[in-house]
């Protein structure tokens, strides 16, 4: 699916200037006496200048990659003050760590006209081993007031010199000037991928730099006033909206010497085939065979056999909540230890579908967690998947999650395409991942309506696809009883009686919910007659969208349909006074639907209601027609069902409604 | 005698013989409700000297499902004075037999960060194991060596909620009555439980405790489980040595880490001296005094030094102007002192959950916040530092109504901060409501609170536009398309007193039928809160605060429409408070007057069901719904 919403905003690029040097500890007054900043005046801190300086040394034969970091922010009230603790992540290895160094830190502030700075005590840097893989260094500012400007500079060093940290260009305070540059050496090509609202393009020269001795390129960017990041609900992954610029080293081009890494997306697929782990290590089925000849006996069809075979990694194999492209164990350990990273499992999966004869081909997707990767690239992918072409239709397998299934993938897969990686075809290029299929959740109500407004009945709810799997998922670990004292609590504390829950441990097919109700309140009395709403205790009370304006997309994660049956049993002496009228209404585009119908008999009412919403994901300018979408659901799940009662030899008739 | 007689036979590290554990030699009794079964909880504890001792841990756990894979990990906290001697843990599947080994190599070393702190001491080994099928069993040992006596550990025989235990005991030996420690017992009541106490030793044994099953508004797991205090009398605690037996005690202990912090540079004083030189009297002055704290310092905590007891100086917060809470309010005793007021350090057991220090029982390990107080005219102020935005004298639900320890000169004293009762924590509300034909409405309203419920809402005043208006649509969800028009705040401090005017708007309030509107005229305070109900409920609950509040909505009806019948006035008296709704017909619409008086109270289970019923009758009412028609 084509990110539209990425396509569109790439046109909002804007904002060049005009370079200002900045010096560490030379500010300026008026940022001092600043009580506001004028471009967002709700901001409680705003970075004034923010610099980020990467080249490359060679010392001693050592590459390194150097960061210099110089960020001056300005404090307006208390709640910025957060803004004056800082973290710094620094990676390492068995071998190598990342280190800071030439940490400098000053606090100004406005003392009888003039700025008086505080500096940072190096007692008061703490570098902590946070765990195997990373160390910390935090410090927070001293002497911080509402008014504070703080100045800290720092510098990386990085003995991982492939893995360029991607620039940000956006936080949750406003930027008011940003410099970003990186040299790197000539001939090692760096793909630049842009993203996020606001971008430039850099400024790109070459120069020779003489700490390394070689020529190197100079790509640096400048923007002014950008704005904060702003939280929406229902939003995939904030990061795909935080503007900044992800670094990738693409080819080596040397005299002499060439190396490609990653162009395209056939290039990507191509790397990660060339890898041991997709070239060798998937193919040596020794680890498994005698146990799957087992299993793959009695399943005649290919079909079958790919189904018996999910299943039985499913059950096999336990997922260690890791992401991975790469083995994490093994073919070996994995099925030896039964557990390993996503890659692991999914891998194991493609390797035996192979052993049994089918056309298996791992998929390498990035998931919801972590960005869509717009451009080609190798690190951007984090997640593999298994892929099966039988007889002209395409299966995706992800055995990691215990309720998915074939076709059915944990919402995480569903963030973009895949890229396949056929290497026995030697076919390497992009894959559309099917989008989930619509979910489906159908309720039939049956109530007995008494004349003293309680009512009483049954409920039968069916979940398909990944309502199901949501549902199974929720409620694996729940207690029975507690769940429905909770369902007792959502539905308007009506009393439940004799729930069950059918096909929860499966993960094939629906799920069904029946259970039995009484409902104290289930139609209001007034002046004699007896109001009903149309859904009883199913409906929409509140509006899940309430902001006036959206800037990200709305992620439902996939298309669903809610479908609601309510048939009431009237009581005794009571006929319809009035029902409300029919309804049929569309988002334009075909984004969704909603349907609203009443049937009324001698003794009974029928009301249907529908309501889909047709794709997982909605762009913000369609936001205020799903906004009105559910605004008039909710007023038409509002309007009541009127009863009265019968009077003497002269019985009301049906009117109103139709 | 039967359990002595293992104890003498069997040596204090028990070694962990795998066939010994089958998921089936669990007696049924104790898989009822439970995620997890301790089948085995041991802790010896030996003292050698006051600054030697050794701890040897041995535990089993059966985990059932996955709500107990908690217990799947496995730590050890350690520091400068505590060494780990051995580490190792077993990984049993359900017949029992051994299915993987982890030993000390495996086990991965982190800073003990709490999320909070900038930094801290202490380390912890740890290991998480993936479980991939249930039931498992995990056998874990470990044996350290501490200086600290000081923090000898306790005893709690169940871990908490949805856990049974089959086994669980608590051994101490010490070599001499100098080295005796204190052994208060809590909760041990009805649980089965063998205890002995020779010279030179303590033992106690459970077993067979069922799981208990957490219930909404249930008291705290701490304040139900059994469990032992332990404490030691004479002691070594980050190489000071000490003595305590009671809270006075305590206090002394506490005033050597205090001395000497509070030393001020002379340019402080003055300036702290000049900021009270027009006030008036004692409390004049510290209301200035914590103003400045307030305007000048934050809350960072960074914890290093005696264990995180010990203040840093009262002149490197002057410096920096931030610290933890015992920096801060270390520092406003400090500038305090130098204008002649006189204040305490005060330790709390902080949170929501209104925690006791235990009369019975001096130590050093209750509590986990420090706040100040001021004396002034036989009244006690309590003063939270750590807090830039709260009233003088008022800490809200974080410190309230509890048992605290007031480090004096003299020593240590228990004494109670301040309570906000029932209708301290008010609410009061008055709306005038305008209805249209259309079902929309405009409001205007007022809305004043007072202790708790003041706590809860004047943050709000400092929130950015955006979010004040996000707070108000989710805090009145159900009303259709609600806008906020305009609002104001009004933050009375001196009087802990906060004041929001609103105008709202709502386009989808009424429901329409032909020419009816149907309405719920208590239109802002419609929560229908009722709490879940229990088939059988078996846990005490509390109300841990009550609070007041008073609606009066003055609703006037489109033109043209009238209202046939209002409602009947309903009073319900109760023990729980007390419940009022009256509607009296206007000019051209209604006034509604609502009144709910919960109380703050601790009752039995089987008061939950009318417990239940009384907020059911007054959600029931509350949302109460009224026709008005037209002539026409």
């Amino acid at each position: 699916m084509l990110h539209r919403f990425f396509i569109t905003i790439m046109g909002v690029c804007s904002l060049a200037l005009g370079a200002q040097e900045v010096k560490f500890g030379e500010i300026n007054l008026e940022d001092l006496n600043a009580t506001e900043y004028i471009n967002d005046t709700e901001a409680n801190a705003v970075i004034l200048y923010k610099k980020v300086n990467s080249y490359f040394i060679t010392n001693g034969g050592n590459s390194r990659l150097v960061t210099e970091v110089h960020e001056r922010i300005k404090i307006f009230n208390k709640d910025g003050f957060e803004h004056a603790t800082k973290e710094i992540s620094l990676y390492k290895n068995r071998s190598s760590e990342e280190t800071v160094s030439k940490l400098k830190a000053l606090t100004f502030n406005l003392i009888d006209g003039k700025a008086v700075e505080t500096e940072l005590d190096k007692e008061n840097i703490f570098k902590t081993e946070a765990s195997y893989y990373y160390n910390k260094v935090n410090f927070t500012m001293p002497n911080v007031q509402e008014g504070s400007i703080l100045d800290i500079t720092y510098r990386l060093n990085s003995p991982f010199i492939w893995n360029i940290d991607s620039f940000v260009f956006q936080y949750e305070i406003p930027v008011k000037q940003l410099v970003a540059e990186i040299r790197t050496p000539k001939g090692f090509n760096f793909k630049k991928t842009p993203k996020g609202e606001f971008f430039v393009y850099p400024k790109v020269s070459t120069a020779t730099d003489h700490r390394i001795g070689m020529d190197v390129v100079k790509t640096a960017y400048h923007l002014n006033n950008v704005p904060a990041l702003k939280e929406e609900k229902y939003v995939d992954n904030i990061d795909n909206y935080r503007s900044g610029v992800l670094f990738e080293l693409v080819s080596v081009d040397l005299p002499g010497y060439f190396r490609s890494y990653s162009q395209s997306w056939a290039d990507v697929a191509k790397t990660i085939g060339n890898t041991d782990d997709y070239k060798n290590e998937l193919d040596k089925t020794r680890a498994f065979d005698d146990e799957l000849d087992a299993v793959l006996s009695g399943l005649p069809s290919k079909k079958d056999k790919m189904d018996g075979i999910f299943k039985y990694v499913k059950d096999q194999l336990t997922w260690n909540e890791m992401d991975g492209k790469y083995f994490f164990n093994g073919l070996k350990k994995t099925w030896k230890e039964k557990k390993g990273n996503a890659a692991d499992i999914n891998l194991s999966l493609v390797a035996m579908l192979r052993y049994a004869g089918l056309n298996a081909n791992p998929v390498l997707i990035s998931t919801k967690d972590n960005r869509v990767p717009y451009f080609p690239t190798v690190d951007g992918l984090n997640y593999v998947i298994a892929y099966v072409k039988l007889d002209g239709t395409d299966y995706f397998l992800d055995a990691t999650h215990e309720f998915s299934d074939v076709n059915i993938l944990p919402i995480r897969d569903y963030n973009w395409r895949g890229i396949l990686i056929n290497n026995p075809d030697k076919v390497w290029r992009i894959v559309d991942l099917k989008q989930p299929k619509k979910a489906v959740k159908m309720f039939v109500l049956d109530a007995i309506v008494h004349d003293d407004g309680t009512t009483d009945g049954t409920v039968k709810a069916r979940l398909s696809n990944h309502f199901a799997m949501n549902f199974r998922e929720e409620f694996k670990n729940l207690d029975e009883e507690e769940y429905v004292a909770d369902l007792e609590v959502k539905y308007g504390n009506i009393e439940i009686s004799e729930h069950s829950v059918q096909k929860l441990k499966d993960f094939k097919g629906g799920v069904t919910e029946e259970f039995k109700f009484y409902d104290e309140e289930g139609a209001e009395m007034m002046n004699g007659k007896l109001f009903l709403k149309p859904l009883e205790f199913l409906t929409m009370e509140e509006n899940p969208f309430k902001t006036e304006k959206r800037q990200y997309p709305v992620d439902f994660g996939f298309p669903f349909k809610n479908s609601f049956m309510v048939n009431y049993t009237l009581p005794e002496g009571y006929t319809v006074e009035s029902v409300p009228e029919g309804l049929r209404m569309k988002i334009p585009g075909d984004l969704g639907t909603f349907t609203y119908m009443v049937k009324v008999t001698a003794s009974k009412l029928n009301i249907l209601v529908n309501y889909e919403i047709n794709q997982s994901i909605v762009y913000p300018e369609n936001y205020d027609f799903l906004k009105e979408f559910y605004k008039q659901i909710i007023t038409k799940e509002a309007e009541p069902l009127v009863l009265s009662k019968i009077t003497n030899g002269n019985s009301q008739s049906t009117t109103g409604g139709r | 005698m039967r359990f002595f007689l293992y104890f003498l036979i069997c040596p204090l590290f028990v070694v962990a013989q795998s066939q010994i554990y089958p998921v089936s030699k669990i007696p049924d009794s104790l898989l009822n409700d439970a995620d997890i079964v301790v089948r085995e909880d041991f802790m010896d504890v030996e003292v050698f000297a006051l600054d030697k001792m050794k701890i040897t841990v041995h535990r089993v756990v059966t985990i059932l499902n996955e709500d107990g894979d908690s217990y799947g990990t496995l730590s050890v906290g350690y520091d400068n004075d505590l060494k780990i001697r051995s580490v190792s843990a077993k990984i049993l599947n359900e017949q029992g037999e051994e299915i993987d080994q982890i030993k000390k190599n495996d086990f991965k070393d982190f800073s003990a960060v709490d999320g909070m702190s900038l930094y801290t001491d202490n380390r912890v080994l740890a290991y998480q194991y993936l479980i991939q099928d249930y039931p498992v069993t995990i056998v874990f040992d470990y044996e350290i060596d501490t200086k600290d006596t000081g923090v000898i550990p306790s005893w709690v025989f169940m871990p908490g909620y949805n856990a049974s235990v089959e086994q669980s005991r608590y051994t101490v030996k010490y070599p001499n009555n100098k080295l005796r420690p204190t052994i208060v017992e809590r909760n041990l009541g009805s649980f089965i439980l063998k205890k002995r106490e020779t010279e030179g030793s303590f033992a106690y044994q459970a077993q067979g405790l069922k799981a208990m099953k957490y219930e909404s508004l249930s008291p705290s797991f701490a304040k139900t489980a059994p469990q032992l205090m332990v404490h030691m009398p004479n002691f070594n605690y980050k190489s000071v040595p000490g003595s305590i037996y009671t809270w006075k005690d305590v206090g002394l202990w506490m005033n050597g880490l205090l001395e000497g912090q509070d030393e001020l540079s002379p340019e402080t004083i003055s300036t702290a001296k000049q900021l009270v030189t027009n006030a008036k009297d004692t409390l004049e002055k510290a209301k200035l005094i914590h103003a400045y704290v307030q305007e000048n310092t934050r809350y960072i905590s960074v914890q290093v030094g005696i264990g995180g007891l010990q203040p840093i100086s009262a002149i490197e917060v002057d410096r920096v102007k931030y610290g933890d809470c015992k920096g801060l309010t270390n520092y406003t005793m400090a500038l305090l002192k130098a204008v002649g007021v006189n204040s305490y350090y005060v330790v709390v057991q902080a949170g929501r959950d209104k925690v006791d220090f235990y009369d019975d029982f001096a130590d050093l390990g209750q509590g986990n916040h420090v706040i100040l107080t001021i004396p002034y005219n036989g009244k006690y102020y309590w003063i939270d530092c750590t807090s830039q935005v709260h009233p003088f004298g008022f800490i809200g639900d974080f410190t309230d109504d509890r048992q605290v320890l007031v480090v004096k000169p003299e020593g240590g004293e228990l004494m109670k901060t301040e309570a906000y009762l029932n209708e301290d924590n008010l609410q009061l509300t008055n709306a005038e409501v305008k209805l249209f034909k259309d079902g929309s409405m405009d409001a205007q309203l007022n809305i004043k609170t007072t202790g708790i419920q003041y706590d809860r809402r004047f943050f709000i005043e400092n929130e950015t536009k955006e979010n004040i208006e996000r707070f108000y649509k989710n805090y009145w969800g159900s009303i259709g398309s609600l806008r906020v028009e305009k609002f104001a705040f009004q933050n009375q401090k001196d009087s802990v007193l906060f004041q929001e005017t609103l105008q709202v708007s709502a386009l989808d309030y009424a429901a329409k039928t032909n020419d009816q509107i149907i309405f719920a005229p208590n239109v802002f305070n419609n929560s229908g809160y009722v709490p879940k109900r229990y088939r059988h409920r078996k846990l005490p609950f509390e109300v841990q605060r009550g609070y007041l509040d008073e609606d009066n909505y003055l609703i006037s009806y489109p033109e043209g429409y009238n209202v046939e019948n209002l409602p009947q006035p309903v009073h319900i008296q109760s023990n729980f408070g007390e419940y009022q709704m009256t509607y009296e017909a206007t000019q051209g619409g209604l006034r509604l007057k609502r009144k709910f008086l919960l109380k703050q109270g601790y009752y039995p289970p089987e008061e939950y069901e009318n417990y239940r019923k009384f907020r059911r009758q007054v959600a029931k009412t509350d949302n109460t719904k009224i026709i008005i028609t037209t002539d026409q």
